[in-house]
C-alpha cells in the first residue's frame, strides 16, 4: 500500500483471509522494457465473488488481466489461480478453468457468430448436447440472435462485446476475467449482463471485472480494488465499503484515493 | 531505403517510357535506320506508331492509380468540419498527383509534342491528354466496382485475355517475317482501325493537319467534355464521401471453412481458411496461374536450349515457393489480435504453431510434387529427374527457412490492399528480395554443368539435410521467438 491520502483509511486484505481464494497474486511485477507497469502488486480474490478492479486510464488494469489470462509474461512475483500456481506445467489446467472478455474483445473476424461460439466451445471440450440451444438462448437474451449467421466483422462494437461475453459464459469457466465488459453496450444489455454474472456467482464462479462505470461496479461487485500507477492503493471489501460509503459515493472515494488533481483552471480559457 | 527504392523504380519507369516513345517517334528520321530497316515504309512506320500508342494506352489504363482517392479514410475529415466540396476537390487533385499518373501523362505529352508540326496542335494535344486521363479515371472508378461484384468472371476473362495475348506475341515473335508480309498489303486498313482506337486518336491530335478552325472546334469540345467529366466525378466523390456505402450484412455459411476444419483440424484449418479467403491472395493465385500457362509454352517454343533448361524449371520451382510465401512470409499477419484468444485456449502454443506450420506447407508441397512429376514426365528435355527433384527440394526448403524468419521479423497486419505499395501483406523488403532471389537461386540450381553436375547435387543434398534437421529441431526456438517478437506487438496492436 503506497501513498495513501492521510485522511483515508489504509484498507487491507486480511479481513478475508479465512476464505478460499480464486486468485492470489503475490508481489507481481510487470515491465514493458524499462517501464514498470505493475509494481509489487499483491491481491487476493475470494472464490465465488464478483470482484471489481477500478483505476484511471493507464493504471495497469488491462495489463493485469493480460498477465492473469496468460497472455503476458511477468518479471517477478507469483500468481495462483484456482489453487494452481501459474507455471508452464499448470498453464493448460488453469486455462481450462478460465475465460475472458478483453478490451477490445477478441473474436474471429471471418467466422459467423455461431461458428465462433462452436469453435471456442469445441476447443474447451464443452459437450455438444444442448450447446446450440444454450448459445441461441443467450444470444436471444442479449438481442444478438439475428446475427448468429452474420460474419463477426460486420457486427457493431456493442454486439461484438456481447458475443465475446456470451462465448466466455458458454465455456463454463470457474474464473472469468472481464476487461471493461460494459463499454459500448446498451443500458438494457448491461442490466442483463449483471443478471448473468449474478447467476454465475451463485453457481460459484469467480468474476473479476474492470470498468470505468463506477455505478455498475458499485452495484455489482462484492469487493473492489483501486489500481493506480501499477499499485493496488485500496482494497474495499463489503465492510469497509459500507463504512466509507456512509458519507460518500464510490466516485468520491475513488477520487480521494487516486488523489485526482482538479485541473479545471487549466481550461479557464474555454 | 524503401523510399529510395521506390524513387529509383519510378525513375527507371519514366526513362524507359519516354525513351521508348522517343525512339518510336524518331525511328524514321534517322538515315541509319533507313539503311538498316528497308521495310520501314511510311505505312509500316504509322503502323508501329499506332501500335505503340494503343499499347501504351492499355498500359496507362491498367496502371492509372486511384489509391489516393481513399474515401473511407478521407471521410473522417468531414467529422472535423472539413468542407465537403473542398475535400472532394483536393482528393481529385491529389489522385492526379500520384507519381504513376504523372509519369504516364507526362510521357503522353512528350510522345505527342515531338510529333507536332503546327502550333494549333499543341492545345488540342494537351487537352487530348487531359481528356484521356479524366476518361480513364472515370471509367476505372466504375470498373473497379464491377470487379468487386464479378470477381470470378473478371478473373477468368483476364486469364483468357492474357493467355491469348501472349500466344499472339509468341506467334509474332517466331514467324515475324511471314506475318509482316501478310500484314503489309492490309496495313492501311489496320492503320485506319488503330487510328480510331484511344491511342490512335491521341496520336492524330499531334500529327494530323486538321487546320486552325477544326483545331478550335476540337479544343472547345474537349474542354467542355473535360469540364463535364470532372463535374460528374466531383459530384460522385461528394456523394461517396457523404453517403458511406452500407456494409452488406447478410447471412453466410462457408463450406470452405467446414471442409478445411475437417481436413486440417481447428487450428491449421482456421489459419488456412483465413489465407484462402484473403482478397490479396486470390490475386496472387491468379498471377501464379497465369505465369506457367503463358510462359512455359512460350519458352518451349524458343529455339535456345539454355533458356529451356534454366528458365522453365526456375519458373516452375518458383510457383510452390510463391504459394509458400503467400501463407508463410507474414504468417501471423492474417489473424493479428485473434491470436491472443488462441493463446488463451487450453492448447499448448507449440502445438498451435506446429499445426499452423504444417497446414501452411500442405498446399505448396502438393503443388511442388505435382510440378516435379509433370516436369519429369512431360518435359524431360529440361533435365534429369534427380537433378530436377533435388533442385526443386533445395529451392523449396531454402525459401521455407527464409519465410519462417520473415514471419517473425516482418510481422505486420495483413489488411486488404491488392498490390499496395504502402500496406502490402508481405513487406516490400521481403517481396523484392523473394522475386530477386528466386531467379538468382534458380540460375544457380538449374544452369547445366554437364560433367560437374554431381558436385552441385551433393552440395544441395547436404544443405537440404541441414535445413531439414534445423527445422525439425527448432520449433521451441520458434515458440520463444513468437513470444518475444510477435506477442507484444499484437497485444498493443489495437
Amino acid at each position: 500500500m503506497a501513498c495513501l491520502p492521510s485522511d483515508m483509511p489504509s484498507i487491507i486484505i486480511e479481513s478475508k483471509n479465512n476464505m478460499a481464494k480464486a486468485v492470489s497474486i503475490n508481489e507481481l511485477e510487470k515491465r514493458y522494457e524499462d517501464t514498470v507497469v505493475l509494481k509489487d502488486l499483491s491481491l487476493e480474490v475470494p472464490e465465488g465473488s464478483i470482484f471489481g478492479l477500478i483505476g484511471p486510464n493507464g493504471a495497469g488494469k488491462s495489463t493485469l488481466i493480460g498477465v492473469l489470462t496468460g497472455l503476458l509474461s511477468y518479471e517477478g512475483g507469483s500468481i495462483e489461480i484456482s489453487g494452481l500456481e501459474l507455471t508452464p506445467e499448470n498453464e493448460l489446467d488453469i486455462k481450462r478453468q478460465i475465460s475472458s472478455v478483453l478490451q477490445p474483445p477478441l473474436l474471429f473476424e471471418q467466422f459467423t457468430s455461431l461458428e465462433f461460439i462452436e469453435y471456442v466451445c469445441e476447443i474447451y471440450e464443452i459437450s455438444k448436447d444442448g450447446l446450440i440451444e444454450k448459445a441461441y438462448s443467450l444470444m436471444d437474451f442479449f438481442e444478438i440472435k439475428d446475427f448468429a449467421k452474420i460474419k463477426v466483422n460486420k457486427l457493431s462494437s456493442g454486439s461484438r462485446k456481447k458475443l465475446a461475453f456470451v462465448t466466455a459464459v458458454l465455456v463454463e469457466p470457474k474464473v472469468m476475467f472481464l476487461d471493461e465488459p460494459f463499454e459500448a453496450v446498451d443500458v438494457i444489455s448491461i442490466e442483463r449482463m449483471k443478471t448473468v454474472l449474478r447467476k454465475l456467482k451463485a453457481k460459484g464462479v469467480t468474476i473479476i471485472v474492470t470498468s470505468h462505470i463506477l455505478e455498475v461496479v458499485e452495484n455489482l461487485c462484492d469487493d473492489i480494488a483501486i489500481l493506480h500507477d501499477g499499485l493496488i492503493i485500496a482494497y474495499l471489501d463489503e465492510i469497509s465499503r459500507r463504512e466509507l460509503q456512509k458519507d460518500s459515493s464510490l466516485h468520491e472515494i475513488f477520487e480521494k484515493y487516486v488523489e485526482v488533481e482538479h485541473k479545471d483552471d487549466i481550461v479557464d480559457w474555454l | 531505403m524503401m523510399m529510395i527504392g521506390y524513387i529509383m523504380f519510378l525513375g527507371v519507369m519514366l526513362v524507359n517510357l519516354i525513351g521508348t516513345a522517343i525512339v518510336v517517334v524518331l525511328m524514321d528520321t534517322d538515315p541509319w535506320m533507313a539503311t538498316q530497316l528497308p521495310w520501314l515504309t511510311p505505312k509500316v512506320y504509322s503502323f508501329i506508331l499506332l501500335v505503340f500508342a494503343n499499347t501504351y494506352w492499355v498500359m496507362h489504363f491498367s496502371f492509372t492509380n486511384l489509391r489516393l482517392l481513399n474515401i473511407e479514410e478521407n471521410r473522417k475529415l468531414l467529422g472535423f468540419g472539413f468542407p465537403l466540396k473542398r475535400l472532394a476537390r483536393y482528393m481529385i487533385i491529389i489522385s492526379f498527383c500520384h507519381p504513376v499518373n504523372i509519369i504516364y501523362n507526362f510521357t503522353w505529352l512528350v510522345f505527342l509534342m515531338i510529333q507536332i508540326d503546327f502550333w494549333y496542335q499543341i492545345p488540342v494535344a494537351i487537352l487530348g491528354v487531359i481528356l484521356n486521363y479524366v476518361l480513364i479515371y472515370s471509367i476505372k472508378h466504375r470498373f473497379l466496382q464491377i470487379i468487386e461484384r464479378r470477381f470470378i468472371a473478371v478473373v477468368v476473362g483476364f486469364v483468357i485475355l492474357v493467355f491469348s495475348l501472349f500466344q499472339l506475341v509468341q506467334m509474332v515473335s517466331t514467324e515475324n517475317v511471314r506475318l509482316l508480309y501478310r500484314i503489309v498489303p492490309r496495313i492501311e486498313t489496320i492503320n485506319a482501325f488503330l487510328g480510331w482506337m484511344p491511342g490512335g486518336l491521341l496520336t492524330k491530335a499531334a500529327n494530323l493537319d486538321y487546320g486552325l478552325v477544326n483545331a478550335s472546334i476540337y479544343a472547345a469540345l474537349m474542354a467542355i467534355l473535360i469540364g463535364l467529366i470532372i463535374v460528374d466525378h466531383f459530384n460522385k466523390t461528394c456523394d461517396g464521401l457523404h453517403r458511406p456505402a452500407l456494409k452488406k450484412v447478410e447471412e453466410v455459411s462457408s463450406q470452405l471453412w467446414k471442409v478445411l476444419q475437417r481436413i486440417l483440424g481447428n487450428n491449421a484449418g482456421k489459419y488456412y481458411y483465413y489465407v484462402m479467403i484473403h482478397p490479396y491472395n486470390k490475386l496472387q493465385l491468379l498471377t501464379l496461374a497465369i505465369i506457367p500457362i503463358v510462359y512455359v509454352p512460350l519458352l518451349l517454343n524458343v529455339n535456345y536450349e539454355i533458356a529451356q533448361t534454366i528458365a522453365i524449371p526456375t519458373i516452375l520451382a518458383g510457383i510452390p515457393v510463391a504459394l509458400l510465401a503467400m501463407g508463410m512470409a507474414n504468417m501471423y499477419g492474417y489473424e493479428n489480435r485473434e491470436l491472443l484468444l488462441h493463446l488463451q485456449f487450453p492448447v499448448k502454443l507449440e502445438k498451435q504453431l506446429k499445426e499452423r506450420f504444417l497446414g501452411v506447407i500442405i498446399l505448396p508441397l502438393l503443388v511442388f510434387y505435382l510440378i516435379t512429376i509433370l516436369e519429369i514426365v512431360f518435359i524431360p528435355q529440361i533435365g534429369r529427374p534427380l537433378n530436377i527433384f533435388v533442385g526443386n527440394t533445395f529451392m523449396f526448403l531454402c525459401f521455407m527457412l527464409l519465410f519462417i524468419w520473415s514471419s517473425y521479423y516482418q510481422y505486420q497486419k495483413a489488411v486488404y490492399s491488392s498490390f499496395s505499395y504502402k500496406h502490402p501483406i508481405i513487406s516490400q523488403k521481403v517481396t523484392f528480395a523473394i522475386s530477386f532471389t528466386i531467379f538468382t537461386v534458380g540460375y544457380m540450381v538449374f544452369v547445366p554443368l554437364n560433367g560437374l553436375e554431381w558436385y552441385r547435387i551433393t552440395i544441395m543434398s547436404v544443405v537440404i539435410g541441414i535445413i531439414g534437421i534445423y527445422l525439425w529441431g527448432h520449433m521451441d526456438v520458434l515458440v520463444n521467438l513468437f513470444k518475444k517478437r510477435i506477442l507484444i506487438r499484437i497485444w498493443s496492436d489495437l
